[in-house]
């Protein structure tokens, strides 16, 4: 039988390597000999494996077996769908509360929190409409999810409460599940307020960057005093009686990446249940890391990544969310034709009631995509994604990565191409590189035997 | 070491990608020539008695296991449940409600 090589990529590790189908989203551990053999025949873009000698065609059929080697001239990369969006049902919908905030954060990319527009607060009940809007238009959904955001949201106490009120109520009333999340800056935290979060289950994410000459470097006040000790001081409150994870959303500059384990374990001491790192996103040119401080940030990762793998060996899981995310869906072998839910069950309300395609693009009229009265729509989402999406496929196309990220973030290639005029593909090698990463661990601690600590990881993400 | 050992499946993509070339094989062993008689597996619509002989050294030695039904009225250990409904669980009565099957199969409810 003539066969061709399907589209692999293979990483080493201990005594073998790991193969992984890229179309698949299979990963295997193949022995030392298997690999020889599979770099002694993959050069040749086709072969007939009754000519192969009979100890290489063993190893060869069970490679076949596995996916890597199919009959020549079968179509085995899977095409794209074209998703009708109008068919897709809303299941998240982020809600921006507040285009105002309390604090003047040195990477802000809502400048200010008001996304470029005027300080505004969400009507309470434009909030309810919004809420009834996603329930409406959840389709079979059984859950659907709630971001209350800002802006800092707690500015706007009236329209948090109003939106948590009706997705309760809706929630009783329509036999759905409204999971509601809300992301603050913490400062403005008080035993009401925290009260209500916990009364109301609410997975509270606090943005808070490290130990206090770190995070008041990044998060000054209006005034420009550091906000680490308000936040601190009202986080045992929060922590205490939580019902509801509470975790830690941290945004790092280059010139912090080498203090990605010191921020990492600070955090978990001051009792949050997930601590998740977000490296900045290049809102100004200054922002842009080079290949040295690139480095420090995979190196960061890495150094997590190995103690994550320890803890893992001992089944505990250490709440390094970024590893978490990744490794349950290489647990599942889940591939993605698109970057993320963006426009496809995934939309942001402004203050004005206006629908985006995703809550970094708010207030940019080229991914307004309708408003709550009329409803998103759907040839408008099409034309925003396009307009984000247009020339990847080509260059994604020959990358081994390609149904681990589907293009990567909108925001970032918006602002990375768009607004700073760089070459397309510039945070691909590290995007690459965090997958391999994850590949690695995912492999070893797969063969330590972590079975059941990995099954618990892929329910995270099953859907 | 043989190929199982030389290649492991890791995450659950590669577990059912495995599990499939694995069923790939196991359509064709019904029928497969050599080795241990097979008797195919499966059922038939027509009594047609003839080929599917009896591979055991049980009456009647060389004839189907249906036909000997047919003789003995008992359906109770028939390995072609398709064919005969069982008398001990299901269809008790079935001698009585059903005394030839070719002719009163439509009174079996």
């Amino acid at each position: 039988m003539l066969c061709e090589w399907i589209d692999h990529q293979l990483f080493a590790v201990k005594d073998g390597a790991v193969l992984f189908g890229v179309d698949q989203g299979s990963l295997f551990f193949i022995d030392e000999l298997t690999r020889d053999a599979l770099s002694r025949w993959n050069i040749r873009p086709t072969l007939e494996l009754d000519d192969v000698p009979m100890a290489d065609r063993e190893i060869l059929e069970g490679l076949r077996d596995a996916r890597f080697l199919a009959p020549s001239g079968a179509r085995h990369r899977l095409e794209t769908p074209e998703f009708d969006i109008a068919a897709i049902p809303l299941s998240t919908m982020v809600l921006e509360v507040a285009q105002d905030c309390n604090l003047a954060c040195s990477y802000c990319y809502a400048q200010g929190g008001s996304y470029g527009r005027a300080v505004r607060l969400l009507e309470p009940e434009t909030a309810r409409q919004a809420v009834r809007k996603l329930v409406d238009d959840s389709g079979d959904k059984e859950t659907v999810t709630l971001v209350i955001f800002g802006g800092e949201p707690l500015l706007n106490m009236a329209a948090v409460t109003a939106a948590v009120e009706e997705a309760h109520n809706l929630s009783r009333e329509k036999g759905k599940r409204v999971f509601v999340s809300l992301t603050t800056n913490g400062t403005l935290l008080n035993p009401d307020i925290i009260e209500f979060l916990h009364q109301k289950r609410i997975a509270v994410a606090v943005s808070l960057d490290g130990p206090a000459d770190l995070h008041d470097a990044n998060r000054p006040d209006l005034n420009g005093y550091g906000s680490y000790t308000t936040i601190t001081g009202n986080l045992t409150g929060l922590l205490q009686g939580a019902t509801a994870a509470v975790a830690a959303r941290v945004t790092l500059t280059p010139e912090q990446w080498p203090r990605i384990e010191e921020v990492f374990f600070h955090l978990l001491e001051l009792g949050f249940h997930e601590v998740g790192i977000a490296p900045v996103s290049p809102v100004r040119r200054e922002l842009l890391p080079n290949a040295e401080q690139e480095e420090a940030l995979l190196q960061g990762f890495s150094a997590l990544s190995r103690i994550f793998l320890k803890a893992a060996q001992a089944n505990r899981l250490l709440p390094f969310t970024n590893l978490i995310d990744l490794l349950a869906r290489l647990h599942l072998g889940q591939t993605k034709s698109v970057s993320c839910g963006a426009g496809y069950g995934y939309l942001a309300v402004d203050t004005e009631g206006g629908f985006y395609v995703c809550h970094r693009l708010v207030g940019d009229e080229s991914f307004r995509v309708g408003t709550l009265d009329e409803g998103a729509d759907p040839a408008e989402i099409r034309r925003a994604l396009d307009s984000l999406t247009c020339g990847k496929q080509e260059m994604c196309s020959s990358c081994w990565a390609r149904t681990l990220c589907s293009g990567g973030c909108h925001y970032e290639n918006h602002l990375r191409e768009n607004q700073l005029g760089l070459a397309p593909g510039g945070s691909c090698d590290f995007i690459r590189r965090w997958f391999q990463l994850g590949i690695e661990v995912y492999a070893e601690l797969r063969r330590s035997g972590a079975d059941e600590f990995l099954q618990r990881l892929g329910k995270r993400v099953k859907c | 070491m043989d190929k199982k050992k030389r290649i492991e499946a890791l995450n659950e993509k590669a577990h059912a990608i495995e599990a499939l070339a694995g069923g790939e094989m196991k359509s064709v062993e019904a029928l497969e020539e050599g080795g241990m008689l097979k008797m195919p597996v499966g059922c038939t619509s027509i009594y047609d008695t003839g080929w599917e002989t009896n591979p055991r050294a049980t009456n009647p030695v060389g004839n189907c296991q249906p036909s000997s039904h047919d003789y003995l009225g008992c359906a109770g250990d028939c390995w072609w449940p398709a064919q005969n409904p069982d008398g001990m669980t299901n269809y008790l009565d079935l001698e009585l409600t059903c005394s030839s099957i070719i002719r009163d199969w439509r009174d079996i409810k």
